[in-house]
């Protein structure tokens, strides 16, 4: 018989009505660029009664960040410890498990590269080809199994996952300095709390000779297309999503939470780690320090909520906030503005996010 | 002398959509009567309760109190009027003393501006509260006010309760008893139990019926819903039996025995229902064995069952709501712990949902919404939420959009799921709608063994018809299917054997498949002679 509403779906593939699909994926576009409207706007007023002139502030900021290729190329490599940290909180949100801990699984990642690059690198002289990989792989395997420990505690004795992660970032953040002042990782020369520097050979090469950005950014913007493959594509992401969007219908289809949760907790642990080890593998001074993290996996948060958990979208909120960071110093730098000020601007455009996430909740429950 | 009604409902309906839950009823509460309403699940008990208590508001008719037609915009009209309501589930703050929440009900209600008709100008001898602060400031909490209030309360009527104590240290039986002592601190003459016993031990009904008899001699009614019929008898003075939204029967308690008012709740027409007869075979499919399931409450919902399912055969398990149905269901299908026995399917003992499910068994979940579907996920999404199915559907682990999109177009149009797009979320169907991707899903694939709790729930009469199609194409596969239904039809006309769950115990009840009243005695936990 002919079916009618199959070649209707076929020949016009466009969402069938407007209450139904346009309005939400109309809003899924418009929403962040209203949000960082708003956010700029009221900004540009603080900035204002600060008296600075906002316009000066917003073109000294626009310059430093796409103004020439060198000045994307920086932005592009201050992005990317945002977006390995927001795809790692990204693929936890969407199976429903509030992972915290992307900071702790960061450090974790750049405590495994450290590690590798300084102490196990010897081993393999002047051979990238095999030390890149193995101090990459080494660094993820340490994420992930930092991210698995709060899956295993909840999935054996129901320990709320945002506790545990949140503490175990105390731990991670603990323990690296701990390594560092006065632990075996500390430098040679025992002055300050920092380690030696990675090998050379451990080093991840440029993308280009005269630029900075390097190997870790394509690798982390191939990850993001990759798992927006799998969580949309395979029977895996399928049951991750499931059970993130209704944990009971996917428990009574077959589907394991309990193998759901460790799988996502690890590969969320893996991707945090795998961005700590990229930082400094591929960014002078090539050596871990204290605060070597300035706070990426809480930020993560914000960049994978902002993208609506959808790894390619996370692309551009981790640009956004690579930006803004470097933003704000160009505005310190060249404006003048104080530094506090320009953290409040930053914190304003965080609450912008947080409040239209709530938005989306509430109307999630309407509905 | 014609004893005064305190409440009166004069042609009461309500409509939603298509659906008349309550149809053209007429009511009668006399003062200080207890006054039973039976009905079976969707009689429209609570439908109708909720007219009264304002949570809905009546598509017709009136509400009369003391003889003044009354419009309840929320219950809180409703209160003010003298109109107390105790919930099946408790509308109790967890963490405050039981003091704290009497006075946090008192202080909304007894400092309302206005109100002139407050209940003493409808009452004859207003209540006699001697020293007894009867308002709390709506400002600052007096603690020994409120405790004050609560102790006078709990000795005037008997309800013993210690004011100071928090209310979630309480057991289930005193909870219910603040429940009570709230409507009454806000001087409620009509006070609406809903299932009131559901949640209690055989000694605690003793007791709570004690209670009730203390709050009749001081005058108040009380409107009891129930469908447990031993205990209508004993406790009420004149019974209502309402069936698909209409009054049935209406008298004195003793003027119909137990069986008679069974009829009235099922409805006579049922011995008529006609069967296709049908030869199962003796191949094992299901075997439960002394199973016994644990509760949310911890309490055993499941009590040493044991029953067996063959290939070519629909065993049906009728029962009232809340019996032990779900949580049966729910551990055959892995879903829940078992305290013992054991569940065997095709002779294996396979371990967790997964692995029943890949043993070829179909389940389609009481609960639709939270079990059966994924509201955001999209109608094909839905249609593959089957370990079975999405693998099937992916090579390597990943999932073929060509296969996924056959499947779930020709699933549409067999089910006539409406609207018929396969990328639109679930959340946009009507119940009705969504619950045909769950049968679509766990039907189609003909499985070995079909567990369907309510299959039919939310539907209208076609596609019901068509499920039970399904269900009769399954057996003549020689398929195996465990139907568990509250709506008595259906068992009965699906069935080739038949059960009765009650209290978390099966009855074998086939023999009495033609004789409606044993089957409402089994139903409402009675003994019947023969069994």
């Amino acid at each position: 018989m002919f079916n009618f509403s199959a070649l209707f779906r076929k020949t016009i593939s466009i969402p069938f009505s407007v209450g139904e699909k346009i309005l939400p994926f109309f809003l899924w576009i418009l929403a962040p660029v209203l949000i960082l409207t708003s956010a700029f706007i009221t900004n540009g007023v603080i900035i204002f009664l600060f008296g600075y002139n906002p316009i000066e502030a917003y073109a000294a900021a626009i310059g430093i960040t796409f103004g020439s290729v060198s000045a994307v190329s920086e932005t592009l490599v201050r992005s990317t410890p945002f977006l390995m940290t927001g795809l790692s909180v990204a693929i936890a949100f969407r199976c429903g498990m509030w992972n915290i801990g992307a900071e702790g699984q960061f450090l974790i990642g750049v405590l495994a590269a450290t590690w590798f690059g300084t102490k196990i690198a010897i081993l393999f002289p002047n051979t990238s080809w095999i030390a890149v990989p193995l101090c990459l792989s080494f660094a993820i395997l340490a994420g992930g199994i930092w991210g698995i420990i709060p899956a295993i505690l909840k999935v054996t004795r129901g320990v709320n996952e945002v506790i545990s992660t949140i503490m175990l970032n105390y731990i991670a953040i603990h323990f690296v300095s701990l390594m560092i002042d006065g632990g075996p990782l500390q430098e040679t020369s025992k002055t300050g709390p920092q380690s030696d520097p990675i090998a050379e050979w451990v080093f991840l090469p440029r993308l280009f000779e005269s630029h900075r950005i390097h190997l870790g950014t394509g690798l982390a913007v191939i990850l993001a297309i990759v798992l927006t493959f799998v969580l949309f594509r395979t029977t895996f992401g399928y049951q991750l999503r499931a059970v993130g969007e209704g944990a009971a219908a996917a428990e009574a289809a077959g589907i394991s939470i309990s193998h759901n949760t460790l799988r996502v907790f690890f590969i969320s642990g893996a991707l945090a780690g795998l961005g700590g080890a990229i930082e400094i593998m591929a960014l002078v001074p090539h050596r871990l320090t204290e605060n070597f993290s300035p706070d990426y996996g809480y930020t993560a948060i914000a960049v994978a909520l902002l993208a609506k958990l959808h790894p390619l979208m996370t692309v551009a909120t981790a640009l956004l906030f690579g930006a803004l960071a470097k933003g704000s110093f160009a505005m310190e730098a060249e404006v003048g503005i104080s530094r506090q000020v320009t953290l409040m601007m930053q914190a304003i455009i965080l609450l912008f996010v947080i409040g239209a996430s709530a938005v989306k909740f509430f109307r999630k429950r309407t509905l | 002398m014609e004893t005064e009604n305190i409440l009166e409902l004069q042609n009461l309906t309500k409509t939603f959509g298509n659906l008349v839950a309550v149809d053209n009823v007429n009511f009668k509460l006399q003062a200080g009567e207890i006054h039973a309403i039976l009905g079976e699940n969707g009689a429209g008990k609570s439908t109708l309760m909720n007219l009264i208590y304002g949570l809905h508001q009546p598509s017709g008719g009136n509400i009369r109190i003391f003889g003044k037609s009354k419009v309840f915009k929320s219950p809180r009209d409703a209160i003010a009027s003298g109109i107390g309501m105790v919930h099946q589930h408790f509308m109790l703050i967890e963490n405050l003393t039981v003091a704290e929440n009497i006075a946090l009900t008192v202080a909304q209600f007894s400092s309302k501006d206005g109100n002139t008709d407050s209940i003493e100008s409808d009452t004859e001898s207003p209540p006699e509260e001697n020293g007894i602060p009867s308002k709390l400031s709506t400002f600052r909490y007096k603690k020994n006010d409120a405790i004050r209030l609560t102790e006078a309360l709990s000795q005037k009527f008997g309800l013993a309760v210690d004011p100071s104590v928090l209310v979630r240290t309480l057991s289930v039986g005193l909870k219910q008893r603040v429940e009570i002592l709230k409507a009454l601190a806000v001087d409620a003459r009509i006070l609406i139990l809903d299932e009131p016993t559901a949640v209690l031990s055989p000694q605690e009904v003793t007791g709570f019926f004690k209670i009730l008899r203390a709050l009749q001699a001081y005058n108040r009614s009380i409107i009891f819903i129930s469908h447990k019929m031993k205990e209508v008898l004993e406790i009420s003075d004149r019974i209502t039996v309402l069936r698909h939204g209409k009054k049935v029967y209406h008298g004195k308690t003793g003027e119909l025995s137990a069986p008679g008012l069974a009829r009235e709740m099922l409805g006579e027409e049922l011995s008529e229902v006609e069967r296709k007869e049908n030869k199962a075979t003796t191949d094992l499919v299901l075997n439960v064995s002394g199973l016994t399931v644990p509760g949310s409450r911890n309490e055993n919902a499941v009590l040493d069952v044991s029953i067996q399912t063959y290939r070519g055969e629909i065993v049906g398990i009728a029962g009232v709501d809340g019996n032990g149905q779900r949580e049966l269901a729910e551990a055959i299908m892995g879903l829940r712990p078992i305290t013992s026995g054991a569940v065997e399917i095709l002779g294996r003992q396979p371990a967790g949902t997964k692995n029943i499910r890949k043993c070829g068994v179909g389940y389609i979940p009481e609960d639709r919404r939270t079990m059966g579907i994924i509201t955001s996920f999209s109608i094909a999404e839905n249609l593959m939420l089957n370990i079975t199915h999405f693998e099937h559907l992916a090579k390597r682990g990943v999932i073929s959009q060509k296969a996924k999109n056959r499947a779930s177009t020709q699933l549409i149009n067999t089910y006539d799921i409406r609207p018929s797009f396969a990328n639109i979320p679930a959340s946009a169907l009507s119940g009705g709608n969504q619950q045909k991707i769950v049968l679509a899903r766990e039907i189609s694939p003909q499985p070995e063994l079909l567990i369907a709790v309510n299959p039919t729930r939310g539907l209208d009469i076609n596609a019901a018809q068509y499920v039970h199609q399904n269900l009769f194409a399954q057996r003549d596969r020689k398929k195996s299917v465990l139907l568990i239904s509250t709506e008595l039809d259906e068992v009965l006309q699906m069935s080739d054997r038949l059960y009765v769950m009650s209290r978390g115990k099966l009855i074998e009840a086939t023999a009495h498949r033609d004789n409606i009243e044993a089957l409402g005695l089994l139903m409402t936990g009675e003994t019947y002679p023969d069994v």
